[in-house]
């Protein structure tokens, strides 16, 4: 089953005057329970690829399939539709919401696909667990370290069971001790409920938990392999 | 809402208001202020308006007025034609009717008065100073004594046109008058008493004389220009004219006026500055708009990325438009709300303790009309209340549109790359 495929996607951003070619056609297939990295230097267009993988943009031109369907053209109301129960986000800053809670945060994805009150707190005490923060469950993000508020960002991708997880630089900001936290954290939910799990990163540190590399660099697919 | 609750987005909207409270407190109270100021000026302009027809029908025009029909007001008419001819009798029967508290005959008529080498022309009123209808000109008393029916050589006048004539109690002026055969006479009258009623017009262009040395003087033999007439119920005036003019031969050749034909120029002032009123109210509610747009508009440029993340969840742009009217919605009910204390205030206090207006300006020109006194006295008027907070409430939503709208369409990935 493939997840995501990607068919000779280009990106170009017009900012004023300016072209920028984030992608110069890539073609990618990405299958159900991967943990894979997409590496390159900044401005390679590992971003852009997230962005587009998980419909939160469209291409210029190449198409792109979700869980086998074409989403390439959908409008930002059926993209934000698609995203809400398959996507799970991490990024690179701990893209909590400031006046929410911990709880709040992984409860949030349950409620915008209208989870039910009971099922919604098991969902939320389960998931905390796993990222071993039960105990924080009350706590504001200005009261939680860089590499809790990291957990708790997996925590709430993971909450309506996603098919997939994108995660943007998810360790750029961490120390070495919490990144490989956060790491591992990711590699155990991969190998305990099968999510597809892809990173972006251009940290050294991380790249030898993948299993899959894909190294982009100037819009395009340098380097494609499995990791022994 | 695709399953997030408005009470959830509530939430969300609540906890961002709380997050940068400098900001959300200055929006507060400008929200406040101005609507409190809504609130004070309203009362006041309401005050003002009731105070002068008030004023008006106690002081002069009241509740109905009972004329012969052919009197001219403007001509201020001592033709015997044109008086009423039996006013005792009259005023009288009208007592009789249901609702009235009193009815009192009044002659006018106009006249010279000359104090010094100084003279001034005046209107002179012939009352029944025992009449309860002179009440507040009894209470405004500042010096001397007030009229007494026998009084034959003695006079009333505004401590106003006294201090402009250089006159006090006790002296001696002439006043002349036009008779009811429009030949002038003179008399001299010695002055009783001075009064200040604080309505410029009254302070200051009237004398008053029992009625029968007025109507000696005027040679109008025991008629009378008008009965005014007081009812227990302003409410009331309609019906009650109605009823006199239904009652029989007595009051032919009658006319019944009620207050609103007696006041239709001050009426009509009113109106004008209602208007002018809610253009005030619209300028102050603008200001209030701009202010909840200007914050609004920072809050969701300050929180793009917010914003990205919220789109990346699967949030849809018409919940995030939501939130942010939510949040608009919440700032503008507190600030009507603290509007609605500070308002309160300031009418409780403008309406015990009053607005100085000055002495210059309750005898400006414009006051000769708008006959309130030299402290203006607020009022409460709860509908005037109640729809300055719905349109209080409503521009704070339509400022908050614009603002919500853009964090509406902002795209996710531009959202979240505003870091």
């Amino acid at each position: 089953m493939k997840v995501i495929q990607l068919q000779d996607v280009t990106r170009v951003y017009r900012i004023g005057e300016v072209e920028t070619q984030a992608l110069r056609g890539v073609t990618l297939d990405v299958k159900e329970g991967e943990f894979g990295a997409i590496v390159g230097p900044s401005g390679s267009g590992k971003t852009t690829m997230l962005q587009l993988m998980g419909c939160l943009d469209r291409p210029t031109s190449g198409r792109v399939f979700v869980n086998g369907k074409e989403v390439t053209q959908l409008s930002p109301s059926k993209r934000a539709d698609l995203r809400k129960g398959t996507i799970g986000f991490v990024f690179q800053f701990f893209a909590l919401i400031p006046g929410l809670t911990a709880y709040e945060n992984v409860e949030l994805p349950l409620l915008l696909i209208g989870e039910k009150a009971g099922e919604r707190r098991a969902r939320v005490k389960e998931l905390l667990e796993a990222v071993g923060l039960s105990a924080r469950a009350r706590h504001r993000p200005d009261q939680m370290s860089g590499g809790e508020q990291q957990r708790v960002a997996i925590a709430r991708a993971l909450a309506t069971h996603p098919v997939l997880i994108l995660a943007d630089e998810p360790t750029a900001n961490l120390d070495t001790e919490n990144g490989r936290q956060v790491m591992e954290i990711m590699q155990r939910l991969n190998a305990e409920t099968g999510t597809t799990f892809i990173f972006a990163t251009h940290d050294p540190r991380v790249i030898p938990f993948a299993q899959r590399t894909v190294e982009l660099r100037d819009g395009k697919i340098a380097h494609d392999a499995q990791n022994a | 809402m695709g399953g997030l609750s408005i009470g959830k987005l509530w939430l969300i909207a609540y906890r961002d208001l709380g997050r940068n409270k400098r900001r959300s407190s200055l929006t507060l109270v400008a929200v406040a202020l101005g609507m409190g100021l809504l609130i004070v000026m309203s009362g006041l302009i309401k005050g003002a308006v009731d105070g002068s027809v008030e004023n008006a029908i106690r002081l002069q025009t009241g509740h109905l007025q009972v004329r012969a029909a052919s009197y001219d007001e403007e001509k201020v008419s001592l033709e015997w034609k044109d008086l009423l001819a039996d006013p005792d009798e009259l005023a009288a029967q009208i007592r009789a009717m249901a609702g009235v508290r009193l009815a009192t005959p009044v002659l006018w008529a106009n006249g010279m008065l000359t104090g010094g080498d100084e003279s001034v022309g005046v209107q002179v009123f012939g009352i029944d100073p025992l009449s309860e209808f002179y009440a507040p000109i009894r209470e405004a008393m500042v010096a001397g004594a007030f009229l007494s029916p026998d009084d034959r050589s003695g006079l009333l006048m505004g401590q106003r046109l006294a201090n402009s004539l250089e006159l006090s109690v006790g002296d001696r002026i002439s006043l002349v008058v036009s008779t009811a055969d429009q030949q002038p006479d003179e008399a001299l009258f010695t002055i009783r008493g001075l009064y200040s009623t604080g309505v410029a017009s009254y302070d200051e262009t009237r004398v008053f004389l029992p009625l029968p040395k007025a109507q000696a003087f005027t040679q109008t033999k025991g008629h009378a220009s008008a009965i005014v007439v007081l009812l227990d119920r302003q409410n009331d005036a309609d019906a009650t004219a109605a009823a006199l003019r239904a009652s029989g031969q007595q009051t032919q050749g009658l006319r019944t006026l009620t207050w609103r034909d007696l006041n239709q120029v001050l009426l009509q002032a009113m109106d004008a500055s209602a208007v002018f009123l809610d253009m005030m109210n619209l300028v102050v509610l603008a200001v209030v708009a701009i202010v909840i747009a200007n914050t609004l508009l920072m809050a969701v440029f300050e929180r793009a990325r917010e914003m990205g993340i919220l789109a990346a969840l699967g949030m849809k742009g018409r919940q995030i438009l939501s939130m942010f009217l939510l949040e608009a919605g919440t700032l503008g009910l507190a600030g009507i709300v603290l509007g609605l204390v500070l308002g309160g205030l300031g009418i409780v206090y403008l309406a015990t303790v009053g607005l100085p207006i000055g002495e210059a300006a309750a005898a400006g020109e414009a006051s000769n009309m708008i006959t309130y006194g030299n402290v203006l006295y607020a009022r409460f008027s709860l509908p005037d209340t109640v729809s300055l907070s719905v349109a209080g409430l409503v521009i704070t939503l339509l400022g908050a549109l614009y603002p919500a709208w853009f964090a509406a369409r902002l795209e996710p990935i531009e959202a979240l790359r505003a870091l």
